[in-house]
């Protein structure tokens, strides 16, 4: 899960809740990203950078270029020690320095950086960070800039989520039952058709992931919230079903206006099989049987 | 089509017109007025750009959409100095073809082209144009579908087979090749016609500062600095007629892409109450006053479903001339919907102008289905391939019988409902709401209907 998660490239969503958190799923994606050997720059914000390293072994702490927010977001000590010109400045400053061969940057998180940053600049920014390529669309995606952005989906409303959600290219929405986590992941490439997926999963301490077979759906009593349904056919005067004897006679009736096979033969047979209609007359005492043509006095 | 019969023939008559005018020996009648003499000044009342045509019903200036389907649509085609807005679908896949059909039909039309994006650069959004089909290969496509088709529409057609004599909404290939051509979208569009096109490109994040300054003015700087692009192009290039040596007129045809996203710089997707909140529609004001007085037609597409304020999309529908608004069915739950199985969404249009006109040019079809096939994106309404279905007629029959029997809210008995398909169940039951408690009323207390 966690390749294909990484194959796409550009922005990578990872939304998660109280219930369910996304930042194991993202220590996890950093950590299979250091072990292919990429750049990795972790852009902290939220937690603070020891316990951002926690978990993770030397060689992988060590591939890790950490970027602090966490400590000094106004920057209010002294200039040399932390990063100037606040959170926009940190982010473009990550823009120029992975401009060379593959890299990953990890946002923890996207959603202190929304209540810090106007909602258009941060897009902005992001999608100047997400497609370094000059060439977009040719080149291969293990060059490409991958962006991880781990956002609290309970934090904002559905102005920003939607944002977000159009410029990433894999979204992944965390949920689960019963204790186990669920991936609900979509795929958004350039030009084909969103595809989904649902993965159930759980990170284990050393923040490998470990897929799960889904868990059996108990049968939850169905409370039906509308009283039972009257079925109103039972107490009619008339008949609404059909039977399967009169449904074939249905199905092969010929309709009046239907022009069909049969009815254009016997227009155009000259009427062998039927006789020509006869006119039956029977004529009255009162009636003048003048074989004569009585219009034969007109001088027409 | 009536409407391309007379095209050609409409716009040869005023060309033999002119020819007859200039010549005066051939008819005795002279023609009062300064007579012109030689092919420039408007000595012709319509302009014969190429590209273009005269609508039949009001004469206004046309200019293809680059699908004819949409052009019969909208009455001929998008009328010069309107903008045609798309609304886009949820994933933006469908919207970009229609953008791209419009700046094809541009480049193998001879137009000059102005692409404005704050998502991808002009240069590969012109790259991966679709290339234009010739006739033939077309014909091939429009009969491998139409035998594919007949054999399903035969079994069908039993009870309404008066619907077979409905004509489909595509029209074939026009005659005449100057208005409306064919693209396949399998295909990109070749190098050379690219490089012999004009066109001019507008990427935001080139043009725009990239010092974050908090500006007080009331427009967006990303749509300032568009508008001021655009009106540049036309004043230099000459399509408002300001430049009077040229002789040649030519339609400058605007493509803006993914208009009022937060990539332009705009926060009306983001929050519902905000402080720049009119900019967007300042900026469609100003656009039109712009192409109204200019050779140009518009096409913007626009990401209305993550605008938060819905004023703000009535608002927006207003400032546009036309619009078009697709829906897809991915992820929605018509995707199962057998009644739309062979689709790929719906176009709603949503508003046609009037433009010196008392009466819209409505088409009867209502219920427009798109599909994307391998080659081309096509347009289809979507009764005129359904029957009648007679289960549904004798449900709406009994529901109007059983009404005022029951008081509760109308369940559909699951027998009955095998042939219904499930959505149009759910559009009875909310017209069965809608009927209740009228019927109900009026009926009043528990009286029986007795035949």
């Amino acid at each position: 899960m966690l390749e294909s998660l990484l194959a796409l490239g550009g922005l990578v969503l990872l939304r998660d809740s109280v219930e369910w958190e996304g930042r194991s799923l993202l220590k996890a994606l950093v950590k299979k990203s250091a072990l292919c050997g990429e750049q990795v720059h972790v852009l902290g914000c939220e937690v603070s950078e020891e316990e951002f390293r926690e978990g993770f072994d030397s060689s992988i702490n060590s591939r890790l270029v950490y970027h602090d927010l966490f400590r000094d977001p106004l920057s209010w000590s002294k200039p040399g020690k932390a990063l100037p010109g606040g959170p926009l400045e940190a982010l473009r400053a990550l823009d120029k320095k992975t401009s060379s061969g593959p890299a990953t940057i990890a946002l923890d998180s996207l959603s202190w950086l929304l209540h810090h940053l106007p909602c258009p600049t941060l897009c902005q920014t992001l999608h100047a960070l997400s497609r370094q390529d000059s060439c977009p669309g040719d080149s291969p995606p293990g060059e490409q800039v991958r962006v991880l952005g781990l956002l609290h989906e309970e934090l904002h409303g559905p102005g920003p989520l939607g944002a977000l959600s159009s410029l990433a290219q894999t979204e992944v929405t965390l949920s689960g039952t019963m204790g186990q986590a669920s991936a609900h992941i979509l795929y958004r490439r350039p030009r084909q058709h969103p595809t989904h997926q649902t993965q159930w999963f759980s990170i284990l301490p050393d923040f490998s992931l470990e897929l799960q077979v889904e868990p059996p759906l108990e049968s939850q009593p169905r409370s039906d919230p509308h009283t039972p349904s009257v079925d109103p056919t039972t107490h009619l005067t008339f008949n609404l079903h059909l039977s399967k004897k009169e449904r074939e006679v249905k199905d092969s009736l010929t309709l009046p206006f239907q022009f069909s096979l049969e009815k254009q033969q016997a227009l155009l047979r000259p009427g062998l099989s039927q006789a020509t209609s006869h006119i039956f007359y029977e004529p009255d005492a009162y009636d003048d049987l003048d074989q004569e043509d009585p219009d034969d006095d007109l001088d027409v | 089509m009536a409407a391309a019969g007379t095209c050609g023939t409409g716009t040869r008559s005023t060309g033999s017109v002119v020819a007859a005018a200039s010549t005066n020996n051939v008819t005795s009648f002279q023609r009062r007025g300064p007579r012109a003499s030689g092919a420039d000044s408007g000595c012709s009342r319509l302009v014969s750009i190429a590209g273009t045509r005269p609508s039949v019903r009001n004469g206004q200036l046309l200019v293809s959409t680059g699908l004819p389907a949409l052009d019969q649509l909208l009455g001929g085609g998008l009328a010069v100095g309107t903008v045609l807005l798309i609304e886009e679908d949820k994933y933006n896949i469908y919207s970009p073809l229609l953008f791209k059909y419009f700046l094809a039909e541009g480049i193998v039309s001879g137009h000059a082209l102005l692409v404005a994006s704050a998502k991808e650069d002009p240069a590969d959004i012109l790259q991966k144009l679709p290339a234009p089909l010739i006739d033939d290969s077309y014909k091939k496509e429009c009969d491998e579908d139409v035998c594919s088709h007949k054999t399903e529409s035969d079994i069908k057609m039993k009870i309404a087979w008066r619907y077979q004599l409905l004509p489909k909404m595509e029209a074939g290939p026009v005659s005449s090749s100057r208005f409306g051509h064919y693209y396949d979208i399998s295909k990109r569009i070749p190098q050379e016609l690219i490089e012999t096109s004009k066109w001019h490109g507008f990427f935001l994040p080139e043009k725009i500062s990239s010092t974050f300054n908090a500006e007080p003015c009331s427009l967006t700087s990303g749509y300032m600095k568009l508008l001021q692009f655009i009106q540049n192009i036309i004043y230099e290039e000459g399509f408002d007629g300001s430049n009077p040596q040229k002789k040649q007129k030519n339609i400058l045809r605007i493509g803006i892409q993914n208009l009022g996203s937060p990539l332009w710089g705009d926060d009306i997707c983001c929050t519902e109450n905000s402080d720049t909140s009119h900019s967007l529609t300042k900026f469609l004001y100003i656009l039109r006053g712009l192409l109204r007085s200019s050779l140009s037609a518009c096409i913007i597409t626009m990401p209305t479903h993550l605008i938060q304020n819905k004023a703000v999309i009535a608002r927006v529908t207003n400032l546009s001339d036309t619009v078009v608004g697709l829906e897809s069915f991915i992820g929605s739950e018509k995707e199962t919907n057998p009644l739309y199985k062979d689709y790929h969404g719906l176009i709603h249009i949503r508003q046609i102008p009037r433009l010196n006109n008392l009466i819209y040019d409505i088409s009867d079809v209502k219920d427009l289905a798109f599909k994307l096939k391998k080659k081309l994106f096509t347009i289809e309404g979507i009764l005129s391939t359904q029957e009648l279905n007679p289960h549904l007629l004798q449900l709406l029959y009994c529901k109007w019988i059983l009404l005022p029997l029951s008081h509760q809210r109308l369940h559909l008995p699951p027998d009955l409902s095998d042939t219904v398909s499930r959505s149009s169940k759910q559009d009875l039951a909310e017209s069965a709401k809608l009927l209740g408690p009228g019927c109900g009323m009026t009926a009043g207390g528990k009286k029986h209907l007795d035949f």
